[in-house]
């Protein structure tokens, strides 16, 4: 008799309806066909395009399908689409769909559910905006045939349908496509290999997708979001936790089969478990990043923004972040994702070396800074926020400035940072985030590289150089072209210091040994995913 | 009675007028912006301020508190900003974890505070008495959380006898309903067994000086009646009035516990929804706790009048 029994046994000593009993929550779940994940936040919309967050989009990739999909090699490939077409002049796309593909609820997907998907996908994309911007008209020519005329040649059309940035553009029925797209869907009906079992989404704490049977996954080896997206699983769970000590218990306990971001603390326990798998989740990493106000003083003035990057030590930001692991992090003198095809961190040297303060503070009293408060908010829910902020606080304050340290939460940074006001009035001089690593290899989707003044992202650098070079790397016509574009965007953006790179550090994700499949990505792929009892 | 129960429940309408107002005006002025959290991190200014309008975050103070209103006047408590699901059913979807928790913290606690506290009275300045003391300070010195993670790392990582985290429902058998809320149960009701025991000794003490307890004894009545029967009723009033404010504590206690525990209650969607800035969320898990505590002060205040005669209403 084990433990357990005896406790049973109690329960029912005391009078307790013991009957029904089923098998212990421990056992419960643990089926082959069943793959218990723990993502990284909670899911609580379900509309991809409405919510953007990648929490979001990653389990939409389970229910919709993309026209093209983004291979590990970040090449476009084709996912629904058989095959497109495009005119000498570059200016007419005509796309051809695959046959036999199915909605969830079986009704077949037809170029006009992709001319509403597509429609609604551009109103709220980055580069879906610039497709917009020289669109003559994006039409169905036939029930799998579409046509997009455009005003003049966009050579990355194939990158923004493929691309892995949220939103993607995902294929929804015309009924659901047409929801305006700053309202959210209330129907669930995907196009890929996974339903979404709306009746048992509990959000803020699971999510259940289950095979979709007619699902028609293409022949080739799956890679990210390319290929063949076979579920070798009928039943993906995901299971939040908010405590990342539970989700590390929980792991260790066989409760759950898959941590997509354990913390950096937590990873000597997992390695430790001879039943736990852990590497790299994501090689693309992320980029950490603070980005100074550059509407009023002192970064107004790029002197100071310069001085800050000179005394800057991304070793220093790294370390807070990650730890004592060198694995994980990698001083980064640019902006872009490092190790990817057309990486260039051309002009980057003023990140490099040994942190040169007097200079710092010279270049600083020379940009006119008197010691007015320099308002720092930064998020302490949020472990990265917190470890930049605390070392930013410490850095300006080696500068000689006056640092005014908001410790507040995420949702508070999130809506003062949109504030335009002096920092006196509501506003604020710097704040802390970091970038997925997916997002920040070429221009494409990096918002945060934009300096175009007003329509900046928040900070609003005004850099027309910037400007200049990321419309040439759009212009770009191969790979070569692409890396010297970037090399130049790099040097303009450090040169105005559109924002100030704190270095590059990767995450771990950890899984039961008896999961196998599990691919290196900027999102947790299922497809290819399976699990032994 | 009966009249006076109606009065009270009549009485909580301005209670919850007054609670409905404050926790309105508290979230306006309050920073944060649910059409930030909702159009993620790379979006535009301009996106933002879409998703604002098309939420209708945007309008007047007084022209959304009116919508509100005349909403939960109509039964209706909103929809979730972000989920799109009626308010109403969030709400019971978690109801379930959160009632299950304090139901069996609850009752851990009575069965095992209030014999300790009576022990303790009955072996005042005794060993047993300063071990019992000993064990209230413990529970109250001791923060959930980490009596939360140490009970996982024994009775789960290590022993094996307990699931680290979740919840099942009742209608899935008893002992997987049991079975994921001993661990949260125990954590949670650590402090909530210190106070119950501490006011049961006190109470208790009190009460056996009383000159019917020396009769009791010299009519020759066993020391287990003398304590449970005569003394402990008694002494009922200012434990009932513990365990009443407990509940309050237990409402609070939840929010960590099930968060800790992962179990998927009210306290977690609290705490999410505050994060988030999800409004009407908020909005409606306020107006049921203070809901619950008005309903509970009432059952207070009826079950005197069970446990002494000579109050009435």
């Amino acid at each position: 008799m084990d433990r357990r029994t005896v406790l049973k046994g109690l329960a029912g000593a005391g009078g307790l309806a013991l009957t029904g009993l089923s098998a212990p929550a421990i056992a419960q779940g643990g089926s082959a066909r069943t793959l218990r994940f723990v993502p990284q936040a909670n899911l609580a919309n379900f509309d991809p395009i409405w919510g953007t967050q990648y929490v979001v989009r990653n389990a939409a990739a389970l229910v919709w399908d993309t026209l093209y999909g983004i291979d590990a090699k970040l090449q476009p490939q084709r996912q629904m689409v058989e095959s497109e077409e495009t005119t000498d002049d570059g200016k007419t796309w005509t796309f051809k769909l695959r046959p036999g593909l199915k909605f969830h609820d079986g009704e077949p997907v037809l170029a006009k559910d992709v001319v509403a998907s597509l429609s609604r996908w551009a109103a709220r994309d980055p580069m879906g905006l610039m497709i917009i911007a020289i669109q003559q008209e994006l039409t169905a020519v036939d029930d799998r045939t579409f046509k997009w005329v455009l005003k003049q040649p966009f050579p990355k059309m194939l990158y923004a349908l493929a691309k892995n940035n949220a939103p993607c553009s995902f294929i929804m029925p015309e009924r659901i496509a047409k929801t305006d797209p700053f309202k959210q869907i209330t129907e669930y009906v995907g196009s890929g290999p996974m339903t979404f079992a709306k009746g048992e989404w509990v959000p803020g704490a699971k999510a259940v997708f289950e095979k979709f049977a007619g699902y028609v996954p293409r022949q080739e080896k799956p890679s990210w979001l390319a290929g063949g997206k076979q579920m070798m699983v009928d039943r993906v769970e995901w299971i939040v936790m908010p405590d990342a000590a539970t989700a590390a218990a929980a792991l260790q306990n066989g409760e759950v089969d898959w941590w997509e971001n354990p913390i950096a603390d937590l990873v000597p326990v997992l390695k430790k478990n001879k039943n736990i798998s852990v590497d790299i989740g994501d090689p693309l990493g992320n980029i950490g990043s603070f980005r100074m106000n550059h509407l009023f003083a002192p970064f107004n003035d790029v002197r100071a923004r310069r001085a800050v990057l000179m005394a800057l030590s991304q070793e220093d930001y790294m370390r807070a972040i990650v730890g004592d692991d060198d694995a994980l992090w990698k001083p980064l003198p640019g902006f872009f994702t490092p190790d990817t095809p057309v990486y260039n961190d051309l002009g980057g040297d003023i990140l490099k070396g040994k942190r040169d303060f007097d200079a710092a503070k010279k270049l600083l009293a020379e940009s006119g800074y008197a010691g007015q408060p320099v308002t720092c908010l930064v998020a302490q829910d949020q472990p990265i926020t917190k470890a930049q902020g605390d070392v930013t606080a410490d850095l300006l304050k080696k500068l000689g400035m006056n640092v005014d340290f908001v410790a507040t939460d995420w949702g508070t940074v999130g809506s003062r940072r949109a504030q335009k006001t002096p920092p006196g009035q509501g506003g604020w001089n710097m704040f802390h985030s970091w970038h997925a690593g997916a997002d920040c290899i070429t221009p494409a989707a990096y918002t945060a590289i934009r300096a175009n003044g007003d329509k900046a992202w928040f900070g609003w650098p005004n850099s027309p150089n910037t400007e200049k070079e990321i419309a040439g790397w759009f212009a770009a016509k191969s790979v070569d072209e692409e890396k010297a574009a970037i090399g130049r965007v790099n040097k303009a953006a450090i040169e105005d210091v559109v924002y100030a790179p704190t270095g590059f550090f990767l995450t771990y994700t950890a899984w039961r040994k008896n999961v196998s499949g599990i691919a290196k990505g900027p999102l947790p792929f299922f497809w290819g995913v399976s699990k032994s009892a | 009675m009966l009249s006076y129960i109606l009065r009270r429940i009549a009485s909580t309408l301005p209670v919850m007028a007054i609670v409905a107002l404050f926790v309105f005006s508290l979230l306006y002025i309050a920073p944060g912006d649910p059409a930030v959290v909702i159009a993620g991190d790379q979006a535009s200014p301009e996106d933002v301020e879409r998703i604002r309008q098309s939420l209708g975050l945007d309008r007047p103070f007084l022209v959304q508190f009116g919508g509100w209103v005349w909403r939960i006047l109509h039964g209706d408590l909103g929809t979730s900003i972000f989920t799109n699901l009626p308010v109403s059913a969030m709400i019971g979807q978690r109801l379930g974890p959160t009632l299950s928790l304090m139901i069996v913290t609850l009752l851990l606690t009575i069965v095992v505070a209030v014999p300790l506290g009576v022990v303790a009275a009955w072996k005042a300045g005794s060993l047993i008495d300063r071990v019992i003391m000993g064990f209230a300070v413990f529970g109250f010195s001791l923060p959930v959380f980490v009596v939360g993670y140490m009970l996982a790392y024994v009775f789960a990582l290590e022993l094996e006898w307990l699931p680290v985290q979740g919840y099942t429902p009742l209608s899935s058998g008893f002992w997987p309903w049991l079975e994921n809320l001993i661990l949260p149960a125990i954590a949670l009701g650590c402090v909530y067994v210190a106070l119950v025991a501490r006011i049961t000794r006190a109470a208790m003490l009190e009460v056996l000086q009383q000159d019917y307890i020396r009769t009791a004894k010299a009519k020759g009545l066993g020391q287990g009646g003398i304590l449970f029967i005569h003394a402990l009723k008694n002494a009922a009033v200012p434990i009932v009035t513990v365990i009443g404010i407990g509940i309050a504590l237990l409402i609070g206690g939840a929010v960590v516990t099930e968060s800790v525990f992962a179990i998927p209650g009210l306290g977690r969607l609290t705490i999410d929804a505050i994060l988030r800035r999800d409004y009407p969320v908020i909005q409606g898990i306020v107006l049921l706790f203070s809901f619950v505590y008005v309903l509970v002060n009432l059952m207070i205040d009826v079950i005197y009048t069970l446990v002494d005669p000579r109050i009435r209403y």
